[in-house]
């Protein structure tokens, strides 16, 4: 070292360090944008997004035949699919996030418990096991025969779709934390078990928990447009993206537009949740901190 | 300090086994590793007591047993005459105030998620040590004393050194104002100019604070620095316990010869008389009968492959577990006290006396 002793060095903060990242902070610019626009769908869209014209299935400005006045085009029964796409986001997103943060929040909660006491591990993790085997679209269902259809139903079947494999991850993450001896060293501190769990076990595993449940998004969001396709979720009329591309593929052969507009948007979503969460496990990280 | 006479620590017939199971689902014990098995000895205030020996000998898991980090099997542990294996958790947590430990590996014994300045006010609150309005003060204060800078406690624990590191766990040991710190191999992770600085750092601790230090070690040098007594352990048994100057002029214990023999000796020719250990430890899983030393030993005679040696006052004071202690040769490898006759251990003592930690570093 031979900077003296009087210079202290400026620390940056997380958010500087994340906005040096340009791939992280375009993605990060897009999902803002994405997120924007939902929450501002009612004053942002051109049209009712549940109207229907008498020009269905119209192709989006950039054909030939498209018009200003639908810059994506119309669907299937002529609603415009712009409008559609930002009423859409707003549930899609909602979907996604909710199931992900309860899922995630019991699942870690469930992982750290399992890793911190011995003793309730394999009950803990046969439970897991047996959970892990249901497919996410079976839970569906029978969430959805308990409390009946709708976007409730298909929260609570993600969420507790997501629990095993996060309580698998952070157990994981949380077993090679427990054995440092810097969890030793907080117990022979005089902490008790809550404080050490919450600021020892879960500040050293929410990285990779994280990271894990930037992904986990991503497919949530994919299997909640399946749920919406089989009829369990978002009912017909409202908009939601999963739904709006499976009604587009009955047109997929002459009007490719209706399925491929709100898929392409839940590809943008999932790409961009995953680079801002790379980018935030790396920020959020202290060691991986240059 | 409630209580100013007797041992601060007196730790009596502690044992611990570990069960090893066999099979995932119905697990069965298929034996017990007597990891710790029948340990005794007093600590007094401001005494350094070493404990010595091979890996696997269970030194560490002593010292775990008298934090209560790990249960033991049976024993008592008194702390400043209070039982520390009768306490209920609030009042262990209580009293884990009064004693500490130093990790032996500086790189995880630090959670990487707090900042230094995070983890040494965290003891300070939980024990109310201070004022809350005072904290950030006494934090300063604790970095001063081990030698680091006040700035450093915004820093997280991945930006220092080794040896910094190493400093910041015994400020946090230190934070709690501690009676008893059980130092688990302080410096055996650390370069040796390293290590005389943070001996140095404890010893002067030591002064000013009067701990009592149960020093971890299996570097002879250092242990003959830093400890006024030594217990010298094989396969979770005290061998033998002596002052320190006894000890290293004249190791009774069979065992205590063969250890001091293996201290590294570079001149030609030396390494000839030298008492070579043969074999392994045998596996804790089942010991030896007898006394369990006597596969290795050089003297070992019919007795003591059917009867266990007590654990015995000598004449001269020290305790020793050997039927024949009186009668064993002086070995002729024993490293004399002042360390004459062996250069290169003769310059590692000098590096542990010059060393003395850099001054306390300007705000």
């Amino acid at each position: 070292m031979n900077a003296t002793i009087e210079d202290v060095p400026q620390r940056r903060s997380a958010f500087r360090r994340l906005f040096r990242d340009g791939a992280a902070l375009l993605a990060l610019a897009v999902l803002a944008v994405i997120v924007a626009a939902a929450l501002l769908a009612p004053w942002l869209a051109p049209h009712d997004p549940f109207a229907t014209t008498r020009q269905p299935l119209l192709p989006p400005v950039w054909n030939e035949a498209g018009q200003w006045a639908f810059p994506f085009g119309t669907d299937g029964q002529g609603r415009d699919i712009l409008s559609r796409l930002l009423y859409g986001s707003r549930l899609t997103l909602l979907m996604g996030l909710l199931s992900v943060a309860i899922g995630g929040g019991i699942g870690m909660v469930v992982g750290m418990l399992s890793a911190f006491y011995r003793r309730i591990d394999p009950f803990i993790m046969r439970v897991v096991d047996v959970l892990l085997s249901f497919p996410a679209i079976l839970l569906g269902l029978a969430v959805a025969a308990i409390f009946g259809t709708g976007v409730t139903a298909i929260i609570i079947a993600l969420a507790i779709a997501t629990i095993p494999d996060v309580a698998r991850v952070t157990r994981s993450a949380a077993v090679v934390v427990m054995g440092q001896d810097f969890m030793e060293a907080g117990r022979a501190i005089g902490l008790s078990d809550a404080t050490l769990i919450r600021r020892y076990l879960a500040l050293n595993c929410i990285s990779s928990v994280f990271v894990f449940l930037t992904l986990r998004f991503g497919q949530v969001i994919l299997i909640g447009a399946a749920l919406s396709f089989l009829g369990l979720g978002a009912k017909p009329p409202s908009a939601e993206l999963g739904m709006m591309a499976a009604q587009g593929r009955d047109f997929l052969f002459f009007a490719p537009h209706v399925a491929t507009i709100p898929s392409l948007t839940i590809f943008l979503i999932v790409l961009c949740a995953n680079m801002v969460g790379d980018a935030l496990r790396d920020v959020l990280d202290p060691r991986l901190r240059r | 300090m409630t209580e100013t006479t007797g041992p601060l620590l007196r730790v009596e017939g502690l044992v611990k086994h570990f069960p090893v199971k066999k099979g995932m689902i119905l697990q069965r014990t298929a034996g017990v590793v007597r990891a710790v098995d029948g340990v005794s000895f007093e600590l007094r205030r401001g005494e350094t007591l070493a404990l010595v020996g091979e890996s696997g000998c269970g030194k560490s898991t002593t010292g775990r047993l008298v934090l209560r980090l790990i249960e033991a099997t049976e024993g008592r542990v008194e702390l400043a005459g209070e039982d520390v294996r009768a306490l209920d958790t609030g009042a262990l947590r209580r009293l884990r105030r009064k004693m500490q430990i130093i990790f032996q590996d500086p790189f995880a014994s630090l959670n990487p998620r707090l900042t230094v300045g995070e983890i040494l006010a965290e003891p300070l609150r939980l024990h109310r040590i201070v004022e809350p309005a005072e904290l950030t003060e006494r934090v300063h204060e604790l970095l001063r004393v081990v030698g680091l800078a006040p700035y450093h406690a915004q820093r997280y624990p991945h930006e220092f050194s080794g040896g910094q590191r190493q400093r910041i766990g015994v400020a946090r040991a230190l934070s709690t104002q501690p009676d008893l710190i059980v130092c688990d191999e302080p410096v055996s992770a650390l370069d040796v100019s390293i290590q005389a600085q943070v001996v140095n750092l404890l010893q002067d601790l030591q002064a000013q604070f009067g701990l009592s230090y149960i020093f971890i070690a299996h570097d002879l040098a250092v242990v003959k620095h830093i400890s006024d007594r030594v217990a010298v352990m094989y396969l979770g048994r005290i061998v033998e316990l002596a002052c320190k100057d006894q000890l290293y002029a004249d190791p009774r214990h069979p065992y205590t010869q063969a250890l001091m023999a293996a201290i590294p000796r570079p001149e030609p020719g030396a390494a000839g008389t030298r008492q070579v250990l043969e074999g392994d430890v045998p596996s804790p899983l089942s010991p030896p009968s007898g006394c369990t030393f006597h596969p290795r030993c050089a003297f070992a005679k019919d007795r003591c492959r059917s009867e266990v040696p007590s654990y015995r006052r000598m004449a001269d004071g020290r305790f020793v577990a050997c039927h024949f202690a009186e009668d064993i040769p002086k070995a002729e490898a024993a490293v004399d006290p002042e360390g004459a006759d062996e250069p290169r251990y003769r310059r590692r003592l000098a590096v542990l006396q010059a060393a003395r930690p850099q001054e306390p570093q300007p705000a």
